[in-house]
């Protein structure tokens, strides 16, 4: 976990795009969030090994929404039923409950139709969110951390030599 | 600071994808095998309430299939015994419905299945109890065969309370209590002192009234007192009177039933020790009907063991918008209308073949599914074998209609020809066993069972029949001519009826045997029951005689104390009338005295 911070630091610090940053925590919003083995997900490894996604933000990101899933596992069953049960959706439903593709993706598990939708409707907002912060954080804070007496201890660390002999992991690969 | 690559697509993410979507099938064709067996013993297990074990599974992708060798399911009941084990199980699976989460099996085959084999280690899980394996309940039912001993008459006066004697013992209780009741009340009542008081006193009044007028006109007023003190007492003898005769009656009313006790005891011992012809006629049930019910008994343990799959207890319903299950953090699957539905397990047609101790049964079961109602066919089965050890031919069919779960109907078909019947104790009384040696049946069972009312009719043809029966020197002519009768019998036809339901059945047999039986020993079971109710009779009547005497004798102290009543009523009434003749008013004298006064006496107003 440690070299996964490490990581995660210095890509922020470094020049990597914030687009591949943000794409590596929203690809582990929705992984994360979702039941991990699950079709979708395949799609999510396809998608974050081809496109040009930040993996130490992945990685990282999938360690603190899968944590977080536990919690809202309620809360997603709940906007599972209201999604699979609202008879507007019927139809559909029914024609992809017909469908082998489909009941493989166990689209009609409350869970994992209530995690998916609500990861789906959050993707686009927090990639601008994590984007943004990221811009912030170079601009502003960065400068003045390099200059306080915690990151000149920090600088003599264990963890600060680590974090130096790390690679770009990801967005910069 | 590295330059970054600003390009969307990175290639060797593809081939890195390639490689891990790979390793993980290769990983999972590793040890998928090991898995499908782990999980049909976890399940099977859990199901079962004992271990079910599982030698190999072996799962194919192309075409998909399922072995699994030597499958052995524990009976929880007797851990070191299988109650199924399955040599080899093979099955095709329809691969695009296992995608879509059904398990769908065209066709299975099953070879070697062998109930009630022994296991090498134990297999149970833990002590918990289960009831009602099949085959292993024990035979509560409660045939006996009726009576056969001619009873002994003494025997039975030495054991049995005889009513007649209850009822004398109580009158007896009753009489002596009346008797010193009586007599204190005798006591009580106006007597002899009382009678002398009276006659002194009219004594007097005679002398007061010679003595002129005042004489007279006192003697008037205590001839008033006199009179009404001896009118008072008349009033209480006759009222105690009353009581007494009512008291007595009764005791009479009691006596003159005692007389009748004596019949009817006879009657109820007769009824009690003697062997009557209706006996007999239920014979045949009795010798019978336990092995008919056992078997039942059996057939209905297997039933309700596979009664809750019959009645789909693990799948939801497939409609619109239903809910089926729920479980924290695994929510629950929505299910709706399938174009082509499906259950969520079926087996189309297996074929199995049955390894039993008389030989090897074939067939075939079709529409294997906890859910029919979504198939829409019901379960069909049908077995048969022929040349078996003790055996000719056998079949099997029936059909498991389960669609309607509010209705269910299941019907089955049973055939057995030229079945070589094992020996068999009919009758395990010491006074008269009796054992089927050998002989042919030809067996036909058909059986309804609606919901939970079973209909079942059987009947079985019995020929080259040997019986033994009877134990050797029987000295006892009923028995000698039971065992006769039933040694004598070569084929045999029985019917059995079978009403309830499966908890609680009646089974009513028809045979020829009761006819047979009731041919041989009826008249003599007649002759020896009037006999004894004859010799019963005698035996009571000496019995109760002496008693009766002396509760006749007993009756005479009464009669005593209803003389002593006549006696001091009619002394009272003469010291009435004695009194009367001194000069009385009339007015309120008993009625039958004289309307006017003797010697012309007349009172001054």
């Amino acid at each position: 976990m440690i070299r996964l911070i490490a990581r995660l630091l210095r890509v922020l610090n470094s020049e990597t795009n914030p687009g591949q940053i943000s794409l590596g925590f929203c690809f582990a919003m929705v992984a994360g969030l979702t039941p991990l083995v699950s079709l979708h997900n395949l799609v999510v490894l396809l998608l974050i090994l081809v496109l040009r996604v930040n993996l130490s933000a992945f990685l990282l990101g999938l360690a603190v929404f899968s944590g977080m899933a536990y919690l809202l596992d309620p809360l997603f069953h709940w906007n599972g039923i209201q999604i699979l049960t609202a008879p507007a959706l019927d139809e559909l439903w029914t024609s992809l409950y017909n469908s082998t593709l489909w009941r493989f993706a166990r689209f009609n598990n409350t869970i994992v139709m209530g995690s998916v939708v609500f990861s789906l409707a959050l993707f686009v907002p927090l990639y601008f969110l994590s984007n943004g912060l990221i811009l912030r954080y170079r601009e502003h804070v960065l400068a003045w951390i390099e200059k306080t007496r915690l990151m000149q201890f920090f600088k003599a660390s264990k963890v600060y030599h680590l974090y130096q002999s790390l690679p770009h992991f990801g967005g910069g690969g | 600071m590295t330059q970054p690559n600003t390009g969307l697509i990175r290639w060797w993410g593809l081939g890195i994808f390639v490689v891990l979507v790979a390793a993980i099938g290769v990983l999972w064709l590793l040890v998928v095998d090991d898995l499908v067996k782990a999980k049909i013993e976890e399940e099977g297990t859990a199901a079962v309430g004992a271990k079910v074990e599982l030698d190999a599974a072996d799962l194919t992708l192309f075409p998909t299939g399922l072995t699994l060798t030597r499958l052995q399911v524990t009976n929880p009941d007797e851990p070191m015994t299988n109650s199924v084990e399955i040599a080899r199980l093979t099955m095709n699976l329809d691969g695009l419905q296992l995608l879509g989460r059904k398990v769908i099996i065209d066709e299975m085959q099953v070879d070697g299945v062998q109930f009630g084999t022994a296991r090498a280690t134990s297999g149970a899980i833990d002590d918990r109890a289960r009831g009602g394996a099949p085959g292993t309940s024990q035979d509560d039912s409660t045939f006996s065969l009726p009576p056969l001993e001619v009873p002994n008459i003494q025997q039975i006066l030495e054991q049995e309370d005889l009513e007649t004697l209850k009822l004398i013992r109580a009158i007896q209780t009753d009489l002596q209590r009346e008797r010193e009741v009586w007599k204190e009340r005798l006591e009580t009542l106006p007597g002899k002192a009382e009678f002398a008081k009276y006659q002194k006193r009219i004594e007097g009044l005679k002398s007061s009234m010679k003595d002129g007028l005042g004489g007279i006109l006192g003697g008037v007023d205590e001839l008033k007192t006199i009179k009404k003190d001896i009118e008072q007492d008349l009033a209480n003898l006759k009222t105690a009177r009353k009581e007494f005769d009512e008291k007595v009656a009764l005791l009479n009313q009691r006596f003159v039933q005692i007389q009748t006790a004596p019949q009817r005891d006879v009657q109820r011992l007769k009824e009690k020790y003697s062997l009557s012809p209706k006996g007999l006629v239920n014979l045949g049930q009795t010798l019978l009907g336990k092995h008919i019910g056992a078997k039942l008994k059996e057939a209905a343990g297997w039933y309700e063991m596979l009664q809750p799959y019959l009645e789909g207890m693990e799948t939801g319903k497939g409609s619109t918008g239903e809910e089926a299950g729920s479980m924290r953090g695994k929510g629950q699957d929505i299910h709706f209308q399938e174009h082509e539905p499906l259950p969520e397990f079926l087996i189309r047609l297996a074929k199995i073949s049955l390894l039993l101790d008389i030989g090897e049964l074939r067939g075939t079961i079709e529409n294997i599914t906890p859910d029919p109602a979504i198939l829409g066919r019901p379960l069909t089965f049908a077995f048969a074998g022929e040349q078996l050890q003790d055996l000719q031919g056998v079949t099997i069919e029936g059909i498991l209609d389960h669609r309607d779960s509010a209705h269910p109907t299941d019907t089955m078909q049973f055939r057995a020809n030229g079945y070589r019947v094992q020996p068999v104790a009919l009758s395990t009384q010491p006074d008269w066993p009796v054992t089927v040696e050998n002989g042919f049946a030809d067996v036909t069972v058909n059986a309804e069972l609606r919901g939970q009312a079973i209909t079942a009719t059987g009947n079985t043809e019995l020929s080259s029949l040997q019986f033994s029966a009877g134990k050797p020197g029987d000295a006892n002519p009923l028995t000698k001519a039971l065992s006769g009768a039933v040694s004598d019998i070569s084929t045999l036809s029985v019917q059995a009826d079978v009403t309830g339901t499966l908890q609680q059945y009646d089974v009513k047999i028809r045979s020829e045997l009761d006819r047979l039986l009731k041919n041989a020993a009826g008249k003599m079971v007649k002759n020896l029951a009037a006999s004894f109710g004859k010799d019963l009779q005698s035996a009571i009547s000496a019995k109760v005689a002496e008693p009766l005497k002396n509760l006749t004798g007993s009756f005479s102290g009464l009669d005593s104390i209803g003389g002593e009543f006549a006696s001091r009523l009619s002394k009272e009434n003469n010291l009435l009338k004695d009194l009367l003749k001194q000069g009385l008013p009339q007015k309120g004298l008993p009625k039958g005295l004289p309307d006017t006064l003797p010697g012309g006496f007349k009172l001054p107003f």
